[in-house]
């Protein structure tokens, strides 16, 4: 499943057409035939299959709008996520800023290198579905050397405890951030949108019509049916593939901001 | 709904196209495809491990060498790759564990991630953690630290120096007239093999070269020590001339603020440190430190031109206030080491590589050029002793005039040893004992 978001996304279109209408084209062409024998006679029989098809279509149809809708919020969702986790980086490094010297500076540094490891290395790993372990080496020593700090002053002490408030609040968003890598919709659900697609074509080939007809409109409800299951696919996977979130807020942070700090 | 015309219909006209048609067409539109299909084969990346403390007491000195280390695999695989493949670095973090973590990663990285080489360590503590299980896996470990030689592995390459590189031609420049003709010394360090070694290793220097001089106290403290009051009123009661600090990591800070706060400073009583760099500076306070020294094979502020552009392109990537220590170069150079040697080899395979390594491949550092001197696998380099500036940058001070063959076991303290591989491997003399 990875190595589909490997795939440059116009590849994948071709595919999920190729797959969908070769299917459909297959069984007009192989078991269309021997379906045929069901209905056969029946001078009704279109409007038959055309009820079922009706029938099955609108659960099939809701079931796939909910969940592209689904899948295209958890997209968005994670794209905020990832809004607000640069967000909370930016203040934490505005906050320890203002530490003395040199804590101020060790702990910008490390927030700096986890900020370029997360848009350098991190997203790479993201894309086939691993948790980079640099990203939580690099926070355990930012909180390993904040904790170290021992604030003197009165001041020092209410800047060092939003600071480490502060961080809490990275952490969360990170964590949030994190999960997301291996979200996606469950496996089961995967199950009934494919049988629900194969049936869908499979009724199609009990229509009794021209051949070159069928073709045609199986042809264009098999191509639509994978457009809509493909689209789901793309988006399922928020990190994943061509349309994902991606790690420009990071880039911007740290090369606008942080980098000549 | 019109019903559908009948099979024979269908035959009869010659517009439609038939099942059998359709079938044909496609079959041909399928093999035209797949004769025309190309496959390209993926380019598998060689994996090789980076295992530095990033957390625990350590991490101050050794994420800079993880950093290090990534930058030139980036370089290399910008530039092409090692026999045109990437590189891909496994990085662990031993957290500053040197005899639990440091093996089990290291074992992790060898066995697990399969790497072809590993970048890593900088106490001697878990170097020599580690060596047995490189020697059981027969992989190459590339150490970018000074140590304290007396070990002569064919499984690890240092590229950091030994004491006749770094620290005895720092002690002879301070017993010289313009290192200040110092004669009483006081050793101080954290409490492990290095500074026991190196201890062991001046006491005996002096003794052979300059038997009048002193050693007038020495003291150990544990590893991320913070206490130093004790240390350093001995150090004033000793009335020594000359500090020599081999303290490892943050424990730095203490020990310099102590001596400050006692009101020892660097015009009374200078500190020469061996594992004090630029990157250990930012640690430390400029008011601290300004006036102390530091011995060391490379300072940033050694002047060549493929220096500075060794420090802009590292700013460029990493940040305009990084800074580069001699450890750091040391890590940089490990990296385009093992690629040399591998291009020569033709060959990740250790025994090809160690061969490559021996014929004296030679790396024209930042630092100056440095090689490999191929009976031991140790780098020869040249010994400069820096001194302290208030901008945490080094003045140097003193600059060996030739770049210096490293000797791991020298003879005032190690009689009978030595470590050739062209020759006999390594010649064990008499049992030394090093005690603290």
């Amino acid at each position: 499943m990875t190595s589909l978001y490997a795939l440059p996304l116009n590849v994948i279109i071709v595919l999920t057409a190729a797959i969908f209408v070769g299917y459909c084209w297959f069984g007009c062409i192989f078991l269309r035939p021997f379906l045929r024998i069901f209905v056969k006679g029946r001078g009704n029989s279109n409007d038959v299959v055309g009820h079922v098809l009706s029938c099955f279509g609108v659960f099939y149809g809701l079931l796939l709008g909910l969940i592209a809708v689904a899948s295209f919020q958890n997209l968005s969702k994670v794209e905020d996520n990832v809004a607000r986790e640069v967000a909370s980086l930016d203040a934490l490094y505005q906050d320890v800023g203002t530490y003395p010297a040199p804590h101020g500076q060790n702990l910008q540094w490390l927030l700096r290198e986890y900020c370029r490891f997360v848009f350098k290395y991190g997203w790479e790993q993201y894309a086939s579905g691993e948790i980079p372990e640099g990203e939580r080496t690099r926070i355990e020593a930012f909180h390993e050397r904040l904790l170290a700090f021992n604030p003197e002053t009165e001041t020092q002490k209410i800047v060092h405890a939003e600071t480490i408030r502060q961080f809490n609040v990275f952490l969360e968003n990170h964590r949030v951030r994190e999960n997301a890598i291996t979200t996606g919709i469950p496996s089961v659900m995967w199950y009934v949108v494919l049988v629900g697609a194969v049936l869908n074509i499979a009724l199609i080939w009990l229509f009794d019509m021209k051949f070159i007809t069928q073709l045609f409109l199986g042809g264009i409800l098999s191509f639509f049916l994978g457009l809509m299951i493909m689209l789901i696919g793309v988006m399922d996977r928020p990190f994943q593939g061509d349309v994902s979130v991606s790690s420009q807020p990071f880039e911007i942070l740290y090369w606008t901001k942080m980098r000549d700090t | 709904m019109a019903s559908s015309p009948t099979t024979s219909e269908l035959a009869a006209d010659p517009s439609r196209i038939s099942r059998r048609r359709f079938v044909g067409g496609m079959a041909a539109s399928v093999l035209g495809a797949s004769g025309c299909s190309r496959t390209t084969k993926a380019v598998e990346p060689i994996n090789v491990g980076i295992l530095h403390s990033q957390t625990g007491t350590m991490a101050i000195s050794e994420t800079s060498l993880r950093d290090m280390e990534l930058f030139a695999i980036d370089e290399i695989n910008a530039a092409g790759g090692v026999l045109s493949r990437p590189i891909k670095p496994v990085v662990k973090n031993p957290k500053s564990r040197f005899d639990d973590l440091f093996p089990r990663r290291a074992r992790q990285l060898l066995d697990e991630e399969d790497v072809v080489a590993v970048f890593g360590c900088w106490t001697s503590a878990s170097r020599k953690a580690v060596k047995p299980i490189f020697e059981e896996y027969d992989r190459l470990l590339f150490y970018p630290v000074q140590y304290e030689g007396n070990e002569c592995s064919p499984n690890i390459v240092y590229t950091g120096t030994v004491p006749n590189q770094q620290v005895f031609p720092a002690l002879d420049w301070l017993r010289s007239l313009s290192g200040g003709a110092k004669r009483r010394f006081f050793l101080v360090g954290t409490d492990y093999v290095f500074p026991w070694t190196l201890s062991h290793l001046i006491t005996n220097h002096f003794k052979a070269t300059y038997p009048d001089t002193e050693i007038v106290g020495k003291s150990y403290c544990p590893f991320g020590e913070k206490d130093f009051e004790r240390v350093v009123t001995q150090i004033g009661e000793s009335e020594a001339d000359v500090v020599i600090n081999m303290i490892n990591g943050d424990s730095n800070l203490y020990f310099y603020t102590e001596l400050a706060r006692q009101g020892i400073t660097s015009d009374d009583v200078p500190v020469l440190a061996t594992s004090i760099g630029e990157d250990e500076l930012r640690g430390l306070l400029p008011e601290l430190v300004e006036g102390h020294l530091a011995a060391a094979n490379y300072f940033q502020s050694v002047e060549r031109e493929g220096n500075h552009d060794f420090i802009e392109r590292f700013r460029r990537e990493h940040g305009e206030d990084r800074v580069i220590s001699d450890p750091m170069e040391a890590a940089y150079v490990s990296v385009y080491l093992w690629k040399a040697a591998v291009e020569l080899a033709g060959s990740t395979d250790t025994e090809a590589v160690r061969k490559a390594l021996g014929t004296q491949i030679q790396i024209d550092a930042p630092g100056g050029r440095v090689h490999v001197d191929k009976r031991n696998q140790h780098l020869a380099k040249r010994c400069r002793v820096g001194k302290i500036r208030s901008d945490r940058q080094f003045d140097i001070v003193y600059e060996a005039p030739r770049i210096l063959t490293p000797d791991p076991f020298p003879q005032t303290s190690f009689p009978g040893w030595r470590c050739d591989w062209t020759n006999d491997g390594l010649v064990e003399g008499d049992p030394v004992r090093i005690e603290p």
